[in-house]
């Protein structure tokens, strides 16, 4: 079985073994994109909060994590499965932490003041050689996880799929994740809790009137967006077994939105068609037989994929699921 | 300047409210009181200062100095949600309807005490709150009810017309319990016949349930005969205070509007 | 059911007791607050001098948790004297570190750089001023300058010179193309703001890596001369490249600056960015006012570009790894005052240059984001803004 490494974002090629190898991994970047998403669509679509920054949220937690796992020379730290709730409280305390001073900048300043934050984050994890091991990035944080999926696989066996890929329980696990907390998310949003948070969206300054502290509510949307982006990013680092900074560019910030704008604004269902729909066209692309170098290839697919979005944004701003309110139109 | 204290209790109280933007003073010192279970109206000029007064007692401006008073508290300063949620509720000018929310939803948010806001009970807890939300979307309906406007409780509050607008705003604000009533021109574009309806829904809340409003208005009419109370403001300060008729006689109001709709009634 | 009866409900809760804090603190006398910050700060740069070696997570610790205080802490005061007293705090601070000739050498440097973002940081405040966007592709126009200047200095193996003046036209053309072809239709359908910034950003994209097709993500060089250098007094050196860019940089921003003060053009862009619905009443052709507002910026974003190729190298992500500290300096000046985003660009230019003093180079930029978001959370009209009231 060949180790599948996807291009995106870490930029090494990978060798498509057999069809279903390769659509199983484009399933899995499917899911982890969906449950990063999801995080964004509470923020932007259900709450009104335009978080820009939800890289940084997926590399703290990621850094965090396999900080926590290996030591530097190597060896084993704290137990992975210990490892992951820790780091998920440590991106929360992240978010909150961001969030305090600005989230009461006007949109468009709190778009610019995330982004600036995730790059922050992805500088020093590039310069901290002594914590995160710079450009060359911390491996060996998977071990726990290997077994569990080597448990996983051979149950598959055992009820009969004798051929089962690699990376499928990881694909399973995903998706199971992915479908879970859209149902979890799509239960929180029939609440009174809910509702409060699309009053805000609608109008803030009415919130307030009826007695509703809108930072508090803002505050927890973002926590709750950076816990989705945290276990999208252990996710995402197990898929590529490394955690480099390069993973973590604003260009999948970008993409997640990129998400929403085809799966719809304020719909969590849609958060997993646009994913789907996304990894499906982008990575066919890979697919063009064309007489053009690798890189060249990989620059065509996202220049394609940023027309599409100029185009769906001027004339289908709310998706294929979104209802044409949703997308806020002369606001 | 001041009538004396009725002989009510008063239930708000301002003292010297001074806003200063960029070079102009939008409210001058102010100061008044409003006697509690009383309709009092907030009368004055463009550019008196009265929605900014609203604004900077309700939290949403920040005074550059002065003290408010709400029910014995000092709420000066104070976030607008902590002054809703002491029993001090306001209304829009442009109503903020939620437009892309249902009308049972626009009223079932106002409610006070909801343990289903709580986001640890919603993820822990998430029977602990069904019972509330029952409750509290019976007292929704029965609020539009009173309104008429139970029929379109599944309607997006954008579909709705100026003046049922108008009427959710209030209906909306009566779900938040409040004590203190601020309407900000709630009689703007709406028919006489609603006016009325809203007028008299407001005499019975007074009666019933001993809430006290103070309103914005530019209705002469509504101001005379249905005001216990008319305190004038122009250019940032109040310059009268005192029953309908004594203040339609007082010079310094005549002098403010310029012998204008005050003289004609 | 009491009306009320519930008012007195969560007394005093933690939010509250909190908040009672803030508002204490904000009583304090102005002076104790600005010696505190003052005093934070410094404390900050003493730290940091102390690990030279990845001390950059403990300085953006130790930023971040400097902000939020500040934040809590809102400024009240004169903007402008203010920065003037803690630049030079700063720069004091760092002549007691290190050396008079090394901040003084390093500031220097600063100012090449400082041009290009003043440069690109006018056009882009200019866009915002009058349209209200802000164009998350601004720093792919520079790329896209330095790519043209690219294919006249070293594909045709011409001068330099002629390489500015095609970046120039080149960019220019393509603000008018997007004016026309896209953000015209778009405001005339009323988009909204999240839908410009989405496009923005997709059209940034589209750039960066059209250019990465046709260059590939290969290093290039402008064919200059990097290497000679021009003495100065106290034993001062500048970049040959760098004391071009600072002169040319410097002209232009006063021949802008003199245009919109100066001609009719000029001060219908201002009127445009006071009002533009008055100024359209008013009989301004506001269309084409518009228009002429994209040659200009994108034209002083080519010519930025090409100097900051120049003056490093070219790649595709060049525009994305300048637009963060481009947005700095606009928000800095104050967002939609081009006198601002000039003078902050310089000074963010020296202030990114003066961290190489005591942060490994690679973290430099982090600076420029550090103080973006200090500058957000503390004051976000800038030093040259008018200071919201809400």
């Amino acid at each position: 079985m060949t180790e599948l490494l996807p291009l995106v974002p870490v930029g090494v090629t990978f060798d498509a073994f057999t069809d279903i190898d390769f659509w199983i991994s484009v399933g899995i970047l499917a899911g982890i994109y969906t449950i990063f998403a999801l995080g964004l669509q509470l923020n932007v679509g259900f709450t009104g909060i335009q978080n820009f920054g939800q890289v940084g949220f997926m590399a703290i937690a990621a850094y965090s994590m396999a900080i926590l796992t290996t030591t530097p020379d190597g060896g084993e730290g704290i137990n992975f499965w210990i490892s992951l709730p820790l780091s998920v409280l440590i991106t929360i305390g992240f978010a909150l932490l961001v969030g305090l001073p600005s989230l009461r900048l006007r949109a468009d300043y709190f778009a610019i003041a995330t982004i600036a934050l995730a790059e922050s984050v992805r500088l020093i994890a590039l310069n901290a050689r002594g914590l995160t091991n710079g450009a060359q990035g911390i491996f060996g944080f998977d071990r726990s996880w290997d077994d569990f999926t080597d448990g996983i696989r051979d149950f598959i066996v055992d009820i009969g799929w004798t051929d089962v890929p690699n990376i499928f329980p990881l694909f399973l696990v995903t998706w199971v994740l992915a479908i879970g907390l859209t149902i979890a998310l799509s239960r929180m949003q029939r609440t009174p809790w809910g509702r409060v948070l699309r009053a805000i969206r609608e109008d803030e300054d009415a919130a307030r009137a009826l007695g509703k502290n809108a930072f508090s509510y803002k505050l927890q949307s973002l926590a709750l967006s950076a816990t989705l982006a945290a276990i999208a990013g252990f996710l995402f680092v197990i898929n590529i077994k490394f955690v480099v900074p390069d993973s973590f560019l604003p260009i999948v910030t970008f993409t997640g939105y990129a998400v929403l704008i085809l799966g719809g604004l304020a719909n969590y269902w849609g958060v997993a068609v646009g994913s789907i729909i996304l990894w499906t066209i982008l990575e066919g692309l890979r697919f063009m037989d064309l007489p053009l170098e690798e890189t060249q290839i990989a620059a065509l697919r996202f220049i394609l994929l940023n027309l599409t979005l100029i185009l769906l944004l001027a004339f289908r701003p709310q998706g294929i699921l979104g209802k044409r309110e949703e997308m806020v139109l002369g606001e | 300047m001041s009538s004396g204290n009725g002989g009510r209790p008063a239930i708000f109280e301002a003292e010297g409210i001074v806003k200063q933007f960029g070079g102009i003073r939008a409210v001058n010192g102010a100061t008044m009181h409003v006697e509690e279970k009383s309709i009092t109206a907030l009368i004055g000029p463009n550019g008196a200062g009265k929605t900014t007064f609203f604004n900077l007692i309700t939290g949403f401006y920040r005074p550059d100095a002065g003290r408010a008073v709400f029910a014995g508290r000092e709420i000066q300063g104070r976030p607008p949600y902590v002054i809703a949620n002491l029993g001090m509720v306001r209304t829009f000018q442009i109503t903020k309807a939620l437009a892309r929310m249902p009308v049972i939803d626009n009223m079932m948010l106002a409610a006070p005490d909801q343990p289903g806001e709580n986001l640890a009970n919603v993820i822990f807890r998430p029977f602990s709150w069904r019972k509330r939300e029952a409750e509290v979307r019976e007292q929704a309906m029965e609020l539009l009810d009173s309104f008429n406007l139970a029929r379109l409780a599944d309607e997006y509050a954008g579909t709705l017309s100026g003046g049922q607008r108008k009427l959710l705003e209030l209906a909306r604000a009566l779900m938040a319990r409040p004590r203190f009533l601020l309407l900000d021109e709630p009689m703007a574009g709406i028919n006489p016949t609603l006016g009325r309806r809203l007028l008299d829904h407001m005499q019975r809340l007074r009666a019933e349930e001993g809430v006290t409003f103070l309103f914005i208005e530019h209705d002469m009419e509504v101001v005379m005969n249905h005001s216990d109370r008319v305190i004038v403001m122009a250019e940032g300060k109040v310059i009268a205070d005192g029953e309908p008729h004594e203040v339609r006689q007082d010079k310094t109001v005549i002098d403010a509007y310029l012998g204008g709709a005050v003289v004609s009634q | 059911m009491e009306a009320g009866a519930l008012a007195v409900r969560r007394d005093r809760n933690t939010s509250e007791r909190f908040a009672d804090l803030v508002n204490r603190l904000n009583t304090l006398p102005y002076i104790v607050k600005a010696g505190a910050g003052i005093v934070l700060l410094d404390l900050v740069l003493l730290i940091a001098d102390r690990f030279p070696d990845g001390g950059g997570e403990w300085l953006l610790f130790a930023l971040i948790f400097a902000a939020t205080i500040a934040a809590l802490v809102p400024f009240e005061g004169r903007a402008v004297p203010i920065a003037a007293i803690v630049l030079v705090n700063v720069a004091a601070t760092l002549i007691l570190l290190h050396s008079l000739h090394d901040v003084a050498q390093r500031g220097i440097n600063g100012l090449s750089l400082g041009s290009i973002y003043a440069l690109a940081g006018v056009g882009l405040t200019l866009v915002y001023g009058i349209l209200k966007l802000v164009n998350f592709a601004h720093g792919d126009f520079l790329a896209f300058g330095a790519y043209m200047a690219y294919i006249v200095n070293v594909t045709w193996g011409g001068p330099l010179i002629l390489g500015i003046l095609l970046a120039i036209v080149a960019t220019a053309a393509l603000g008018i193309a997007l004016e026309k072809g896209m953000f015209a239709p778009m405001r005339r359908k009323g988009a909204g703001v999240l839908q410009l910034l989405l496009m923005t950003l997709a059209l940034g994209f589209v750039i960066r890596y059209t250019i990465q097709f046709i260059w590939s993500t290969e290093l290039r060089q402008l064919d200059v001369n990097r290497s000679a250098a021009v003495e100065l007094p106290g034993d001062l050196r500048i970049g040959r490249i760098s004391l071009i860019i600072v002169i040319v940089g410097i002209v232009t921003l006063v021949a802008t600056g003199l245009m919109l003060r100066l001609t009719m053009l000029g001060k219908q862009m201002r009127a445009l960015s006071d009002n533009i619905d008055l100024a359209e009443t008013s009989g301004i052709n506001t269309s084409r006012v518009i228009l002429y507002t994209w040659i200009f910026a994108a034209g002083l974003a080519g010519l930025a570009g090409v100097f900051y190729g120049a003056s490093t190298q070219l790649q595709p992500e060049m525009g994305f790894e300048l637009l963060l500290p481009i947005f700095a300096a606009v928000v800095l000046g104050g967002i939609g005052n081009a006198f601002g985003a000039l003078t902050a660009g310089l000074v963010l230019g020296v202030v990114i240059e003066w961290s190489t003093l005591f942060m490994a180079s690679g973290l430099k930029f982090v600076v420029g984001f550090a103080i973006l978001i200090i500058v957000l959370v503390i004051r976000p009209e800038g030093i040259f803004g008018r200071a919201r009231t809400v």
